[in-house]
């Protein structure tokens, strides 16, 4: 669906189901340069378990008009705006990589609607290096390439996804190709310069879950270690054999975590 | 692993995951119609797309899994979808977008499967076709009406290999929003990966260069993952509300894969022409060496061209690696490691004389199909065109002393020797 956040169109699906504020919410946050597509799976789970379900695409990506915002608080602010022009209730948060960081600015000043917070894949900080920063700009088809090529474990290398006749690493580069070079390199850009990560993340109140892949390399074991240390009281999982696309890589284990703590933590009747 | 694998090693690894209970290093046939839900919600979310599994055997097997996501990642594609048959793969891509009142533009060269689905059975149900000269691309242009939905071509075409100028076509496509449909069974992805070109899927016949061996007969379908189809609101098969599956909009749900999805939520559920588990690892087996066997095809091809080309029995050949054949130079472009490994010749004497070569061949085999491992001929004139008069016959660019050979594995020696039998048959013929 689309709908008006600030004068600008923005794009969301809703899991195959209207969206109804009446219900507790599930917003899930995509990552740097990707969409709504990434959540495929999980959002039709979850709207068809009777809660409201939103995927926004950030501004610039996909569907959602642009321009791409240009920092992380930006973007926690319009994730503000986005639930309030919705009048979404008690929602869950479930961000990915980018998202989650996304998801410490906006939880950690706008406490008020939120019942969970889940964090997939992340570290208190996602610093880029030049050359995917630089690729980003110049030549999008390699940043392409690196950002899938590390993001992917094996699993994605070896086109193993769990969607019978599916790839998932072709499918990432087709939305991803959508997505450049503005919205991706504005994306990578905003990452690296974010430093408000450990201040943030002693704000966050409230059930909060952290999904480690065991084989990130985008969101290395240290990154996360330290995004685990400043939370107060998470549920951690390690999957070990996923890399950082871990709910698209294992999307059975991660379904399975997110059920168990929303479900319990912002019951839908 | 961070660098994305290359085409031999994704041809023996891609789509398989290794037997968790026994560790077999073969992809198992899981012959099986069914299989057995851990628990109801298990259940209801395959039923629901809310996560991959498998159901029943008509729609989802996972031997046939291993073969789709082998072809995909082979492709460059965002999903494929294995059928029964070449024939079905073409079918249900083009039922998957198009209804009554739809229009295909058709290059004129392909399979004659294809052209009597799209001449004869397709205007039963409402879908015309305009059929276009491959070589004339701006006749695609042209060709393109208000109700076209589908442009559909053989990358290499059949019986005169004509090649597609496949980057021009794929721009007439995207200028009209329309997608690019490729046979892409002559060429297979080995010889071009037709998405880097821009077309947006591309269909294949396994049965014959991708199987190899000639004991299955399969098809697939691959989704390109690179059309838009929100852009217009010309395909609500995939854009619309799909009202069996609680009215899901697969673009919005499966974006680059949504083309696809339709096709296994559809075609394969109210058609059901299912690949079995058994073709699907015979066909595995075939793709595990497509590049070696590729690579000797394409030898043996260029080492016959010069044979025949210089064979004084001979009176053309025709083939779009020689200079003189007319799309020599796209097949330069679209076809750098070669272009396939069909062939057609013509023997010196006519409808006769072609006759006699192909019963006095021993070692290739007379009969109707393409891309074995085995060297095949065939004489359209007096087989499979036999019921269709002269000015027929030349219409659809076959003449009455044409020979076609799919080129095969054997030692190229052998072949030649075995034609020499041929050609001197046929030369007694001509001296009746
Ligand atoms: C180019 C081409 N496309 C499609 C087909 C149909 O394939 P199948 O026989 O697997 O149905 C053939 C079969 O000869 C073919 O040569």
């Amino acid at each position: 669906m689309y709908f008006d956040v600030g004068g600008k169109q923005v794009f969301a699906t809703t899991g195959g189901k209207p969206f109804d504020n009446s219900k507790p919410t599930v917003i899930f946050l995509h990552g740097s340069g990707l969409d709504h597509t990434f959540w495929g799976l999980h959002s039709r789970f979850f709207a068809f378990r009777n809660y409201a379900v939103l995927v926004p695409d950030l501004p610039g990506h996909t569907n959602s008009e642009g321009p791409a915002l240009t920092s992380i608080e930006a973007m926690g602010d319009w994730l503000n705006d986005v639930i309030e022009a919705l009048d979404a209730n008690d929602v869950s948060l479930v961000a990915h990589s980018q998202g989650c960081l996304v998801a410490l600015e906006f939880a950690s000043r706008y406490p008020d609607r939120l019942r969970s917070v889940s964090f997939i894949a992340s570290g208190l900080a996602t610093p880029v290096n030049d050359v995917l920063l630089n690729a980003a700009e110049n030549d999008p088809e390699a940043a392409i390439a690196m950002m899938l090529g590390w993001g992917f474990g094996s699993a994605g290398h070896l086109h193993q996804g769990p969607i019978p006749g599916n790839s998932m690493v072709a499918g990432g580069r087709k939305v991803m190709r959508g997505n450049v070079p503005d919205a991706l390199a504005t994306d990578l850009k905003a990452c690296n310069n974010y430093k408000n990560g450990v201040g943030a993340a002693e704000m966050v109140s409230g059930p909060i879950q952290v999904i480690v892949a065991g084989k990130d390399r985008m969101a290395p074991g240290k990154a996360t270690t330290e995004l685990i240390e400043h939370l107060s009281d998470p549920d951690v999982t390690v999957i070990a054999r996923s890399g950082h696309m871990v709910p698209q890589e294992v999307p059975d284990q991660c379904r399975a975590l997110l059920k168990a703590f929303i479900f319990s933590n912002n019951p839908a009747t | 692993m961070s660098r994305f694998l290359n085409f031999d090693t994704l041809s023996l690894h891609a789509g398989q995951v290794v037997d968790p209970e026994y560790g077999a290093r073969a992809a198992p046939i899981y012959q099986t119609t069914s299989y057995v839900f851990p628990d109801t919600d298990t259940a209801s979310s395959i039923f629901n797309l809310e996560r991959g599994g498998h159901a029943y055997s008509r729609i989802t097997n996972p031997t046939v899994g291993v073969l789709e996501q082998r072809i995909a990642a082979l492709e460059g594609g965002s999903a494929a979808i294995c059928t029964s048959s070449g024939m079905a793969a073409t079918f249900c891509g083009i039922t998957a977008i198009l209804e009554q009142g739809d229009h295909i533009v058709a290059s004129t060269q392909m399979y004659g499967g294809n052209i009597s689905l799209m001449k004869n059975t397709l205007p039963r149900f409402g879908i015309t076709t305009t059929f276009v000269d491959p070589t004339d691309t701006d006749g695609f242009r042209k060709a393109v009406q208000d109700n076209t939905k589908l442009i559909y071509g053989e990358l290499i075409g059949n019986p005169g290999l004509d090649i597609l100028d496949l980057e021009a076509i794929a721009k007439i496509g995207a200028d009209h929003h329309i997608p690019v449909m490729i046979d892409a069974t002559f060429n297979t992805p080995y010889l071009c990966r037709c998405f880097d070109y821009g077309a947006n899927m591309t269909v294949h016949s396994v049965t014959k260069w991708m199987g190899g061996h000639g004991v299955a007969i399969g098809g697939a379908i691959v989704d390109g993952g690179n059309f838009d189809w929100g852009a217009t609101d010309k395909y609500p098969t995939i854009t619309e509300p799909y009202a069996p599956f609680t009215g899901i909009n697969l673009w919005d749900e499966f974006g680059p894969s949504a083309f696809a999805t339709r096709i296994r939520a559809e075609a394969m559920r109210d058609f059901g022409p299912s690949m079995s588990p058994m073709n699907a690892f015979l066909l595995l087996q075939g793709i595990e060496t497509l590049s070696l066997r590729m690579d000797k095809h394409l030898s043996n091809t260029m080492d016959l061209l010069d044979y025949l080309s210089n064979h004084d029995q001979v009176s053309w050949v025709n083939h779009p690696s020689l200079p003189s054949h007319t799309s020599h130079e796209l097949a330069r472009k679209y076809l750098p490691k070669g272009a396939g490994s069909i062939v057609s010749f013509g023997v010196k004497g006519g409808r006769e004389a072609g006759k006699a070569f192909i019963e006095n061949v021993e070692l290739a085999s007379h009969l109707a199909n393409v891309g074995d491992a085995k060297t095949l001929i065939i004489h359209p004139a007096t087989t499979t065109h036999s019921r269709i008069d002269a000015d027929a016959l030349v219409a659809a660019g076959i003449t009455e002393d044409m020979v076609r050979l799919s080129v095969g594995l054997e030692d190229v020696a052998d072949i030649k020797a075995d034609f020499e039998n041929g050609f001197r048959a046929a030369k007694r013929i001509t001296k009746k």
